[in-house]
């Protein structure tokens, strides 16, 4: 059990204002804490000072269990404390699952007798054994998480860092992880602290939540904690509007016979699906059952079975140049979809190709004021924290107003109030300019009113939800 | 073969013929190479472009010399040919090599800082995620109206920029799963350097010169 001391941390990062200001905070030993706060508050920071990747400001202390991190040896230091990061892909080195676990295994000097238990027993309590040998970039992000979360049970870190390890993870895969997690914090006394925004499925194992704010960090009282967890009781989340197509709407795409494989595995099978047009429709199902590679079909990014047509014309045919106008992406990655340096730049660029004359000067400074990123003109893209990032990115892809818009996960890593102010953006601009959007969402909080229908991907089929009445 | 002497072998016999002027070697070691890639079942394809790309290469250079110069016929051939004992021997040994066996090789028995083995070990892996990248680079061009050709600057300045994101996120996850520099590791494999390595290294090497003694005028 390490008990977690952070006192006078200042943390500004280059050239920018302070981030973290004079915060003193104490995460107890073997306990789950909660830390929760608007995107661009500081969390990941926080989380990658206290790990250890970002080295400390001077003047700041940071102790487990009264001793600082650079007290310890190497091989000490990652089993007193590990971060599991937000993006999942990006967290490790080697090839496979096997030899990611032996790689961290190594570092710690492990000897290589005692290696292959640690690493049966890792698997199993995570419940991936059928994973070990798969190639780790060929799994989806909540396999990824929770080979993640098996390296940092073998390394057995006593203080476990979470950043947004669920921003875009099904909720069966979320609900076990969360699961695992707790059997850790209860059993084996390890020390949890877990960013998120959403805050559902969390208030059986919360007394306390952490809530980063302002560069400060407070802790909420019991009443308050049960308070702000009550907001996200499970009814918020239910689609309510959302209907089966009917003959006489109309469709933009038409997909006959269209199936997706991907490395030998197939992720639907073939099948004739519409695609409406000038409304809403929401796409959900498991991580890893192929919603993002049926986007990047759609766009083209990808091999298909069958064929694909939009407006009439098989999307192969129609020139590439004309179709990306037509049919856009937002990227799931935010950073995949900039391609200048500044906040300034990258708004010029799609003033200058998009549509102009419904996004006046104006109005981009008024959606740049509700997406709160009004006075960033000169920050660079890449240091905008990544919820900041998600939102100019959709207001980048907006301004192109192409008719028809695919939002992969576009409320991943946002708070609350910057989902309700993406939201209101986005349904006024597809309201006055008549957009087709479809979305893939695992955050449905706050979605229902403005989604007119459901597709649900399982069991390698598309289906359209409809509410029975 | 042990990974690292495989490597300083291709390497040795590549400097060694780049100083001398041996065709019968030159083509001695393109049968060789040839074989070995035979024995371990090379693609038909990657062979045909191992072999389009040096011809389309080595004739340009031949014909230009032919035009200017005055190189003797010996001196052509050598060229030609030492062209294709580069390829083949590089692919010779690409082909017949894991880039992992090779990385813990380096780290162990050619006692190369871990730092330097992995940071080869991810610049292998990155290969495939670059070209996936371009890909969607152009395309995120294309949705906001511009158009990137391959000559584009942009292009890459994106791709380098999205490649020292990469490199810093790599840091951060090998960090977090205990790396630290110079600090002792453990093996999980052990990639043995056994007496037989050193014996086909030597005899080789051995091969070579006593080709190149006989060959030289």
């Amino acid at each position: 059990m390490a008990t977690v001391n952070i006192e006078h941390l200042t943390y500004a990062p280059d050239h920018q204002d302070p981030v973290l200001k004079d915060l003193t905070a104490t995460f107890l030993g073997g306990r789950f804490s909660l830390l929760t706060g608007p995107s661009g508050s500081g969390k990941t920071t926080l989380l990658r000072l206290i790990a250890g990747l970002t080295p400390l400001p001077t003047g700041a202390t940071l102790t487990f269990n009264g001793q600082p991190l650079a007290a310890q040896s190497p091989q000490q230091r990652s089993q007193t404390v590990a971060l599991l990061f937000q993006e999942p892909s990006t967290q490790f080195t080697m090839d496979t699952v096997t030899n990611e676990l032996r790689f961290a295994l190594e570092n710690q000097q492990v000897s290589p007798a005692a290696m292959p238990g640690k690493i049966d027993a890792a698997l199993a309590f995570v419940g991936i054994t059928d994973l070990r040998d798969r190639n780790l970039m060929q799994l989806s992000g909540g396999e990824q998480q929770k080979v993640a979360l098996a390296i940092i049970v073998a390394m057995d870190s006593d203080v476990i860092l979470l950043d947004e390890p669920f921003a875009s993870i099904d909720p069966a895969t979320r609900q076990t992880l969360l699961d695992r997690l707790v059997k850790l914090c209860r059993d084996q006394g390890k020390t949890i602290i877990l960013a998120d925004h959403d805050l559902s499925g969390y208030a059986q194992w919360i007394d306390h939540l952490t809530v980063l704010h302002a560069g400060q960090v407070t802790t909420l009282s019991v009443a308050a904690t049960q308070a702000r967890l009550a907001a996200f009781t499970p009814e918020r989340l239910q689609l309510t509007h959302v209907q089966l197509p009917t003959a006489q709407d109309k469709s933009c795409f038409e997909a006959k016979g269209f199936g997706l494989s991907q490395n030998d595995r197939t992720l639907i099978l073939p099948e004739d699906l519409p695609l409406l047009t000038h409304k809403t429709t929401l796409i959900t199902g498991p991580n890893g059952s192929g919603k993002s590679t049926f986007f990047r079909s759609l766009v083209r990014l990808g091999r298909y079975q069958g064929t694909i047509t939009y407006q009439g014309r098989d999307i192969q045919r129609i020139r590439r140049r004309t179709y990306a106008r037509h049919v856009s992406l937002m990227f799931q990655s935010a950073t995949a979809q900039f391609l200048n340096v500044t906040v300034a730049e990258e708004l010029a660029l799609s003033q200058r190709y998009g549509n102009a004359t419904y996004f006046t000067p104006d109005r981009i400074q008024a959606a740049l004021a509700q997406l709160d990123l009004s006075g960033r003109d000169e920050q660079i893209i890449y240091s905008l924290s990544s919820g900041q990032q998600k939102k100019l990115q959709l207001l980048c892809m907006l301004m192109m107003a192409p008719e028809v818009l695919l939002l992969d996960e576009p409320f991943k890593g946002l708070d609350l109030n910057s989902i309700q102010a993406a939201l209101t953006l986005l349904t006024t601009t597809q309201r006055d300019l008549d957009l087709t959007l479809i979305i893939i969402s695992h955050q449905l909080g706050g979605l229902s009113p403005y989604v007119d229908y459901h597709l649900d991907l399982a069991h390698q089929q598309l289906t359209y939800q409809g509410v029975t009445a | 073969m042990n990974p690292s002497l495989k490597l300083a072998l291709v390497v040795l016999i590549a400097l060694e013929i780049s100083f001398t002027q041996v065709w019968t070697v030159n083509v001695a070691l393109i049968v060789i190479s040839l074989v070995i890639l035979g024995l371990n079942r090379i693609h038909i394809r990657t062979l045909v472009w191992l072999t389009v790309v040096p011809l389309f290469f080595a004739s340009a250079l031949i014909w230009s010399l032919m035009l200017r110069g005055n190189a003797t016929p010996h001196f052509l051939i050598v060229l030609f040919t030492r062209m294709f004992v580069y390829v083949y021997l590089g692919a010779t040994f690409t082909q017949t090599t894991v880039p992992l066996e090779l990385t813990r090789s380096l780290e162990q028995n050619a006692k190369l800082p871990a730092k330097f083995a992995y940071g080869f070990l991810a610049a292998f892996n990155l290969f495939p995620k670059i070209k996936a990248e371009v890909a969607t680079v152009h395309a995120a061009a294309m949705m906001r109206g511009q158009v990137l050709h391959f000559w584009s600057p942009q292009l890459y300045f994106k791709v380098i920029l999205t490649a020292m994101n990469w490199s810093d996120q790599l840091a951060s996850a090998m960090m977090s799963h205990g790396f630290v520099e110079w600090a002792p590791r453990t093996y999980a494999i052990n990639v043995p350097l056994r007496t037989r390595d050193w014996v086909i290294f030597g005899a080789s090497l051995l091969l070579v010169q006593i080709g190149l003694f006989i060959g030289l005028p």
